[in-house]
């Protein structure tokens, strides 16, 4: 087990270290985020609603379209050197691969999350409400089922010629759940309501989040089988 | 079961489908009784429910045979899953077209966001990305291994999607049929949707069929092609 961990601390380290050095994906996400909230500044007329009714909504399709941008290219790096197969075939199992490249993939997106609700916040006058710490955990659970999915179909899409075209094609259908509770949640805690009136909002995230992790640990083999 | 067999039998089961759909249609407009509040525009619902469920039926088949063709890598379980997605989306479109219809009439809107319309919407879109990943892979043996990714991970996620949107709003009208005590459906009316479900079924699996046997014959063809190349 503890081997199995280490290798999984292995990927994440190697990813997160050559994010740090290229600064690629996160730096296209950040600029996305921030110039997204600037066109929906202009985009929304203020004298016929409040930006701060629909923040929530804005928030949460910032993270999915910024966030796929990255999540896109999380194999690219590597398919072009052949380093993948380097990879592949190093002793770390497959799901191992799989859930270090989520972890490192979740770091980078939740990074660009509060990134997104910062602006927000500057940009807007939002308030955080009353429990950020509620907030910070709605996002976290969000953003794992996602990235968790975002990962498995990363892999996929980067497999054939559309690439990173045919990524919300197969990620939008099933992002729904995590959109729904995710919106609502966060909607209702940056509303001031109380954390128990997002509670079982917070249990669908997580129930999301694992039935993503596990299918994607589960199935990603197959995907890089060749 | 030789190609033969399967397109005798694909062709029996899709005619005789397609003429009880045809005696569906007959019936729902001239025998089976009016709905009291919903009037002439309900009879619609003897094509919409059962395509709905040939629609669901044909996912979960999908999604067991992927499951199965990821571990076995038998190739006749790789068709069974096109066949039944191909048969799957075309009865998803029937039902995607046949409720907007009725809503305009009994909702005065084509589209709400309603769950299982928007279940089915969504089940349509999973079906689209299980053809493109397909069609998108360089070779054929990845895009099965894809197209069965998919397939499984739609069949795992649409409970989820189903929970989420009921939880967001239910207008549709209730279950009728399955439902815990005995059905509330007028006995007619039953017998109707019986047959029409009948039908439906029939008919999916004698496109299925068909489709099982083009896709046998098409492997076939790709075989020699490559026998004859090299």
């Amino acid at each position: 087990m503890r081997g199995y961990l280490g290798q999984i601390r292995a990927i994440v380290w190697k990813d997160l270290l050559l994010e740090f050095r290229t600064r690629e994906r996160i730096a296209a996400m950040a600029a996305f985020a921030v110039l997204a909230a600037v066109l929906f500044n202009y985009a929304i007329d203020k004298s016929l609603v409040s930006p701060q009714n629909i923040a929530a909504g804005l928030i949460w399709m910032t993270i999915v379209f910024g966030g796929l941008l990255g999540i896109g290219r999380t194999f690219n790096l590597e398919a072009q050197d052949g380093a993948m197969q380097g990879v592949l075939m190093s002793p770390a199992p497959k799901d191992a691969v799989f859930l270090g490249k989520t972890i490192a993939n979740f770091v980078l997106l939740y990074v660009v999350a509060i990134l997104v609700v910062g602006v927000f916040m500057l940009f807007f006058g939002l308030d955080l409400g009353t429990s950020p710490l509620a907030l910070a955990g709605a996002l976290a659970l969000g953003a794992l089922g996602f990235v968790a999915l975002g990962t498995l179909f990363s892999a996929v899409s980067s497999g054939t010629h559309m690439g990173e075209t045919l990524l919300p094609i197969l990620v939008f259908p099933l992002l729904v759940p995590m959109v729904i509770y995710g919106t609502t949640a966060t909607g209702r805690l940056l509303g001031g309501r109380p954390v128990a009136e997002v509670a079982g909002n917070l249990r669908m995230l997580g129930a999301f989040a694992l039935v993503a992790i596990f299918a994607g640990a589960g199935l990603f083999r197959f995907v890089v089988e060749d | 079961m030789s190609v033969r067999g399967l397109r005798i039998g694909g062709t029996s089961l899709a005619v005789l489908g397609l003429l009880l759909v045809g005696l569906v249609f007959g019936l729902s407009f001239f025998w089976v009784s009016t709905e009291a509040s919903q009037g002439i525009a309900q009879r619609i619902f003897y094509i919409h429910v059962p395509a709905a469920w040939v629609a669901f039926l044909a996912f979960g088949i999908v999604a067991l045979t992927s499951a199965m063709y990821l571990w076995l890598r038998d190739d006749r379980l790789d068709r069974a899953a096109l066949a039944a997605a191909e048969g799957g989306m075309i009865f998803a479109t029937i039902m995607l077209t046949t409720g907007p219809l009725w809503g305009k009439i009994a909702w005065g809107t084509y589209w709400t966001w309603e769950p299982r319309l928007t279940l089915t919407l969504l089940l349509w879109f999973i079906y689209l990305g299980y053809f493109l990943v397909r069609s998108s892979s360089e070779n054929a043996e990845r895009g099965k291994r894809f197209a069965a990714v998919v397939g499984i991970v739609g069949a795992l996620d649409i409970p989820l999607i189903h929970l989420s949107v009921v939880w967001f709003r239910s207008l549709h009208p209730q279950p009728v049929v399955v439902k815990p005590d005995a059905p509330s459906l007028p006995g007619d009316m039953l017998s109707l949707l019986m047959l029409g479900l009948l039908a439906f079924t029939l008919l999916f699996f004698g496109l299925f069929l068909l489709r099982y046997a083009l896709e046998t014959l098409r492997d076939a063809a790709d075989a020699r092609e490559r026998r004859a190349t090299t």
